[in-house]
């Protein structure tokens, strides 16, 4: 393209041995607002952070207006024109808003020993007015909402008077009227010229703001499409190799057998409200949901996280006490949690500690840790989910992402029991390990086991779960049976438009 | 307990990978470090007491007198109390109040053995002069503990209160600075039979209890669910809880160990000295620190051994004693142990990051 004004050359990117970006070429005219879209772990993000100066490349450059850059630091991007809004939102949260946006350049007066105050709130006001916002900036930023948080970021970023603006995943934590208030701001800045990259996944938002749309799958670039021929089969295609349908789980060839988990009215303050539901025995439950929706709040209500839970919870036939982890576990319960490298292992710890984290209370001997116990099973688990580590003893830190998240699985494997909840258990996990995963909780299912699956993905809770239930803002807004479960279905209940459509 | 039905594993469906190289871990790489430290230090005051002692006289640093005297015996307060800090150090807390302890409880110790006659029968004096230290510092231990635990406070906040407390304690209720009384002695039981008690010329009581003190620290972490658990929550305490640990149970656990290990320290001082002042244990809590730290134990938790906690202790007492064997002067012994505690730990997080490097390749 001899219009080029941003050209990645090459991109290739490793963490820790795993590669989050394969040779990505890939070119962006001046002006445009240009969409990079792909699973979760499939690059994008990354792909964006190389640009702002977040990750330094392994090998590859970046051309900007015909210079090539390696940049090494959010700074050097910076001088270059490059600004970015975050998806985890940077700020000193105590600060007000004022003091943020000037942050590193601080007005100054009597020769650089106080802060010019008026000076401040001036510049601070232009900046917002920059993109039609008013606030107190005197307010701190830890009373701003999301949205209003997200909204100082933007005007930071316009503020740096950039060349190009790159947005990572900005309306995962908005709410719909957020996100549309969002758009009208991005397409007007579109009018002043501004070259844009948007990072999402969310195909509706994608389609409406961006001219071109670029994919990413499994670190490599796919393919751009041009806004003509942007369709949603199109991308999902391109976006997970394969058409949708085409996974049938083993699963479903049994009947389900008994009620395991039965759920009534259960709520907890401020998260969610009469949540009714039942599980059976090799059924999987999907649940679906924008973020916030209230998922995995319920999960960690069920397994004993939530003190403040009420409700009735039954587990075979048995009242669950509610707010005990080890009621809850005694029952047969497991979670592998949404954040497995916050909640779901000791990074720092060996492989083979971590698989045994949650059956201490039966490897213990005599207060001792039967440790020949702890490696034989270990041992097992690690040929029988094919963890790929160097021993059962490297550190799980050393594992790529997919690897550690069969390490957590394992713990609660060796564990037992008859419940077993999965939220996000696919978040930043590389194509083979997904497909490995998936088949493995198929494979629980068919044998007996009642799972959650709780996913952000709608291909793999459509995929694989016998039936879906859709939360919404703290509620269930519906329930979907396999056959009636589409894409656009699962869409229309959790952003609430059912009845309208 | 009712015990769930066991669902298994797939064995079939996933997708195939070689099967991991059986590789031997380096478990004792941190160790093996800090025994070269202690043999080069050892070493060189090898060589300069030998040089330095005087014709037909034994070499002034490799002596019966000078390990036993110089170092092991003024060491085993450190190096016991560095052992109950380790494990607080590994959950990632921090408890700064073992001196006060130790003085509070070698108090106690003092206050109930001098009701004793002094030639009172061991029968008797043992129980008291062993419990009575231990129980009071078990009970600071708990203190600290519950208060950590249930105002959620940050455990420097709890255990810097604590420390004035404990100190303010001991110096409010003996009813004299120095303990046993004048005109009174501790029985002998205790002090001459006990820990003054001799093997082959020397003092090793206090020796012999701060290796056992190490021998159960070793147990209690690589042996015992207890210590897997202490591990767990400094490493990661939500993903501990995530996976069912009691994470306030073992903390509280791990503040009364600590407080029974400062416990132990005092009546190990008591016994020694034969008296206990209100000063006892005055700033040690920041030598234990320093101990435990360049032992290997990681504030930030998740990491730190028994052993090599004894070999912090070692390398210090090492350096404070080869101040006086090289003649050095006294004024410069603060600057040196400093410079020793920063090289240390800046070493051994080097050698960290380049096993980290070499492992991520």
């Amino acid at each position: 393209m001899s219009d080029a004004f941003v050209q990645f050359r090459g991109i290739t990117k490793t963490f820790g041995g795993v590669k989050a970006l394969t040779g990505v070429s890939l070119s962006i005219p001046r002006g445009e607002c240009h969409g990079l879209m792909g699973e979760n772990g499939a690059g994008k993000s990354t792909l964006g952070k190389v640009l702002a100066g977040i990750h330094k490349p392994d090998t590859g450059d970046v051309v900007i207006g015909g210079t090539p850059h390696v940049f090494g630091s959010p700074r050097e991007a910076m001088d270059a024109g490059v600004a970015m809004v975050h998806q985890e939102l940077a700020f000193c949260a105590e600060l007000s808003i004022a003091e943020n946006l000037c942050m590193g350049r601080y007005p100054r007066r009597l020769g650089g020993l106080l802060l010019d105050r008026p000076a401040m709130q001036h510049r601070a006001e232009q900046l917002l007015a920059a993109i039609g916002i008013s606030l107190d900036v005197w307010q701190p930023m830890s009373a701003l909402s999301t949205a209003q948080e997200q909204l100082v970021q933007i005007a930071a970023a316009v503020g740096s008077e950039p060349r190009i603006l790159i947005f990572d995943e900005p309306t995962s934590s908005l709410s719909e009227p957020e996100a549309q208030a969002l758009f009208t701001l991005i397409e007007n800045l579109k009018t002043r010229g501004l070259t844009m990259i948007y990072v999402s996944h969310r195909m509706p938002e994608l389609f409406r703001l961006c001219d071109q749309i670029s994919v990413l799958r499994d670190g490599h670039y796919v393919g751009t499409l041009p806004k003509a021929e942007m369709t949603h089969d199109a991308v999902v295609r391109m976006m997970i190799g394969r058409s949708v349908a085409e996974y049938f789980p083993q699963h479903l060839s049994a009947s389900p057998g008994d009620v395991v988990l039965r759920v009534r009215n259960l709520a907890s303050p401020r998260k969610f409200t009469g949540i009714n539901f039942e599980v059976r025995a090799g059924e999987i439950v999907g649940f679906a949901g924008l973020v916030g929706a209230g998922r995995s709040e319920v999960a960690k209500a069920i397994f004993g996280l939530d003190p403040r839970a009420n409700g009735e919870v039954e587990l075979a036939g048995k009242p669950l006490p509610l707010g005990s982890i080890k009621a809850a576990m005694q029952g047969g319960v497991g979670l592998v949690p949404e954040d497995r490298k916050r909640q779901g292992c000791v990074l720092g710890m060996p492989c083979r500690a971590n698989i045994g984290m949650a059956m201490l209370d039966r490897l213990r001997r005599a207060g001792l840790l039967d440790y020949a116990r702890e490696k034989t099973i270990a041992t097992d688990y690690f040929e029988r989910l094919r963890v790929k580590a160097a021993s059962l003893d490297a550190p799980v830190n050393s594992l790529s992402g997919g690897n550690q998240q069969k390490v957590v699985l394992a713990k609660w494997l060796a564990r037992g029991g008859r419940l077993l909840i999965v939220d996000e258990p696919t978040r930043g996990v590389d194509v083979g390990a997904k497909a490995a995963i998936h088949a493995l909780i198929d494979d629980l299912a068919r044998q007996g086991m009642a799972v959650i699956l709780i996913s952000s993905e709608l291909p793999e809770v459509i995929n694989l779960s016998t039936r879906i239930l859709v939360m919404r803002e703290g509620r269930l807004a519906g329930e979907l049976s396999r056959k009636d479960a589409s894409q656009d279905a699962v869409l229309r209940l959790m952003a609430g438009v059912a009845q309208a459509a | 307990m009712s015990s769930p039905s066991s669902v298994a594993a797939p064995s079939t469906a996933v997708h195939a990978s070689p099967k991991p190289a059986p590789r031997r871990r380096r478990s004792f790489g941190q160790e093996v470090g800090l025994c070269l430290v202690v043999l080069v230090l050892g070493a060189i005051l090898g060589i300069y007491g030998w040089h330095d002692a005087p014709a037909g006289r034994p070499n002034t640093f490799l002596s019966l007198d000078n390990l036993v005297d110089g170092i092991a015996t003024p060491m085993s307060y450190y190096a016991i109390m560095a052992v109950g800090l380790t494990l607080v150090i590994i959950t990632g807390g921090i408890d700064i109040s073992v001196g006060s302890i130790m003085a509070l409880s070698a108090l106690g110790g003092a206050a109930a053995l001098q009701t004793l006659p002094a030639d009172a029968s061991a029968w008797l004096v043992l129980p008291v002069a062993i419990l009575t230290p231990l129980v009071i510092g078990l009970v600071c231990g708990l203190l600290n503990g519950s208060l950590i635990i249930g105002l959620s406070l940050h455990p420097f906040i709890v255990t810097l209160g604590t420390m004035s407390i404990f100190r303010g304690l001991a110096n409010v209720l003996p009813p004299e600075k120095t303990l046993p009384a004048a005109g009174k002695r501790l029985p002998a039981a205790f002090t001459t039979d006990f820990m003054r008690l001799e093997w082959f010329g020397q003092q090793l009581m206090p020796l012999v209890i701060m290796l056992v003190c190490v021998a159960f620290g070793w147990f209690y972490l690589r042996l015992m669910v207890a210590g897997r658990e202490t591990y767990a929550i400094g490493g990661n305490e939500e993903a501990a809880r995530f996976s069912g640990l009691r994470v306030n149970r073992i903390k509280l656990r791990t503040y009364a160990l600590s407080g029974l290990a400062a416990g132990l320290a005092g009546m190990v001082s008591l016994g020694r000295f034969g008296t206990a002042s209100t000063s006892t244990g005055t700033g040690y809590e920041l030598t234990v620190i320093a101990a435990a730290v360049v032992g290997g134990a990681s504030l930030i938790g998740g990491r730190g051994t028994a052993i090599g906690a004894l070999l912090g202790t070692l390398i210090i007492a090492l350096i404070e004693n080869g101040i006086i064997i090289l003649r050095m002067a006294q004024e410069y012994r603060l600057i040196i142990i400093g410079l020793a505690i920063v090289v240390a730990v800046s070493l051994d997080r080097l050698s960290l990051y380049l096993r980290a490097r070499r492992a991520s390749r």
